[in-house]
């Protein structure tokens, strides 16, 4: 990898505020406001797939009862979720585990530069969070049928995964139940848009992980 | 009223493939099959707003069962869902009522074009479905703190009020009423992005369309067709 080229999916950006009503920022203060507050023992960090998961009831069904925390910010890319994370967002809370969901959003990135982001991002929360392990869950294959942005999210979790391999406090999760049928189709059942998760997607989606996360709570934390 | 030749909300577009998997036009497609096969009683068209609405449980007590068909999608704006009604998604259909809520997408527009563009799409609706009665939702304030553009919504819903009457079959809805607080914030119980509702807002905005719907369904004589499976 060059080192002379930054990669713009691990350079921490905020989101401007092209439309005019400020809402990314009031989020995001929402969030360092939240972690003055609240001791959560699970962070959920990431973009709509985390937003809209704490609409739903399998939220307060599964996650509540962990202590869970969610920063989702619809739209959010590595860079966007790098930026909130290293300006407040981490500040005086220690969850055990931090859930990070997020590269889907990355456009005109290559695979390559999603991960070298997500890692980026690995990289603050260990720096902020000693203590902390952080669970990657894998990007989702989008759209109805093959496209090449399924091949790139597939690519980007290949590369997460390789990357984290030899480091202790990070593992990776693939959440994907099989939402794309034999005949190459994702059904409207479970990505209302062929993005986003519809309750019986999150369904599919939050049991596995669910388990996943109570049973590396139950373990005690690794140096 | 205004120029609808010169209006670019009211110019029907269909949305790009920009980032390369096709969605916008696999949800259209999907909603052009939806009309030759179903018969809806109601039709909700619009962006996000109306999309979302159909995945929380309100969706499921209020509008199913009055045979309600969502041809939502989200990022829409004026200009989509017109071209998106011109294209086939009101092919084979004849609903009694049609909800339109569209418009906050609308970043590129001013105001009054925005109300041009909603107008201009009540008017298809009308051409194209003579019996159906139009109900379009006022556009939602937006932002945890007062900002442009909740005055620019507002503006748009100050139009429609003035101009829907003029549209026989078009009766404009505010549903917004209670989401500002008294110190002019916005909370995330009722909009969890400060800009889409939470299950708690969907129920408060969707009992008074509820309520107007079940009244111009009763108003409206059955008109017999095939039986409804």
């Amino acid at each position: 990898m060059s080192a002379e080229d930054p990669n713009p999916a691990a350079t921490p950006t905020p989101c401007e505020d092209t439309q005019g009503d400020g809402r990314w920022m009031s989020l995001h203060n929402r969030f360092v406001s939240d972690s003055k507050d609240k001791e959560p023992d699970v962070l959920f960090v990431g973009d709509s797939l985390v937003q809209l998961m704490h609409q739903f009831g399998i939220w307060r069904q599964l996650f509540s009862p962990l202590h869970a925390l969610n920063f989702g910010v619809g739209g959010d890319a590595t860079q966007h979720v790098l930026w909130r994370l290293s300006n407040g967002e981490l500040d005086n809370i220690s969850p055990k585990v931090v859930v990070l969901w997020v590269g889907t959003n990355n456009h005109g990135h290559t695979a390559e530069q999603i991960c070298g982001g997500i890692m980026a991002i690995v990289q603050v929360i260990k720096n902020k969070l000693p203590h902390a392990r952080t669970l990657i869950l894998g990007v989702l294959p989008r759209g109805k049928s093959p496209n090449p942005l399924r091949e790139r999210n597939a690519k980007v979790n290949q590369l997460v995964q390789e990357a984290i391999s030899s480091l202790p406090h990070a593992s990776f999760l693939n959440v994907d139940p099989g939402f794309v049928h034999s005949n190459g189709s994702i059904s409207h059942q479970d990505m209302y848009d062929y993005l986003h998760l519809t309750p019986q997607g999150y369904q599919v989606v939050c049991e596995p992980l669910h388990a996943h996360l109570k049973s590396m709570l139950d373990k005690p934390a690794e140096n | 009223m205004s120029g609808d030749d010169l209006n670019p909300a009211a110019v029907p577009q269909p949305v790009e493939d920009v980032h390369g998997d096709g969605r916008w036009m696999s949800q259209h497609t999907r909603f052009v099959q939806e009309c030759k096969d179903a018969e809806p009683d109601v039709l909700f068209v619009g962006d996000s707003m109306v999309q979302l609405m159909q995945q929380f449980e309100v969706w499921r007590e209020l509008f199913s069962p009055l045979h309600a068909l969502n041809f939502g999608i989200g990022g829409d704006t004026t200009c989509n869902v017109l071209w998106r009604l011109q294209n086939g998604e009101l092919e084979n259909i004849r609903p009694k009522v049609v909800v339109l809520w569209v418009g906050t997408n609308n970043y590129e527009h001013t105001a009054e074009q925005v109300a041009g563009g909603i107008l201009a799409t009540a008017q298809l609706l009308t051409s194209r479905l003579p019996k159906a009665k139009i109900v379009v939702l006022g556009l939602l304030p937006r932002g945890e703190r007062p900002n442009p553009l909740r005055e620019k919504n507002a503006a748009v819903n100050g139009y429609l009020r003035s101009w829907l009457p003029r549209l026989g079959q078009a009766q404009y809805l505010d549903v917004s009423r209670e989401f500002v607080h008294s110190d002019g914030t916005i909370i995330q119980q009722d909009m969890f992005d400060f800009l889409h509702l939470t299950s708690t807002g969907y129920r408060a905005m969707a009992k008074p369309l509820s309520d107007l719907l079940l009244q111009i369904l009763e108003e409206t004589p059955e008109e017999r067709r095939a039986s409804l499976v």
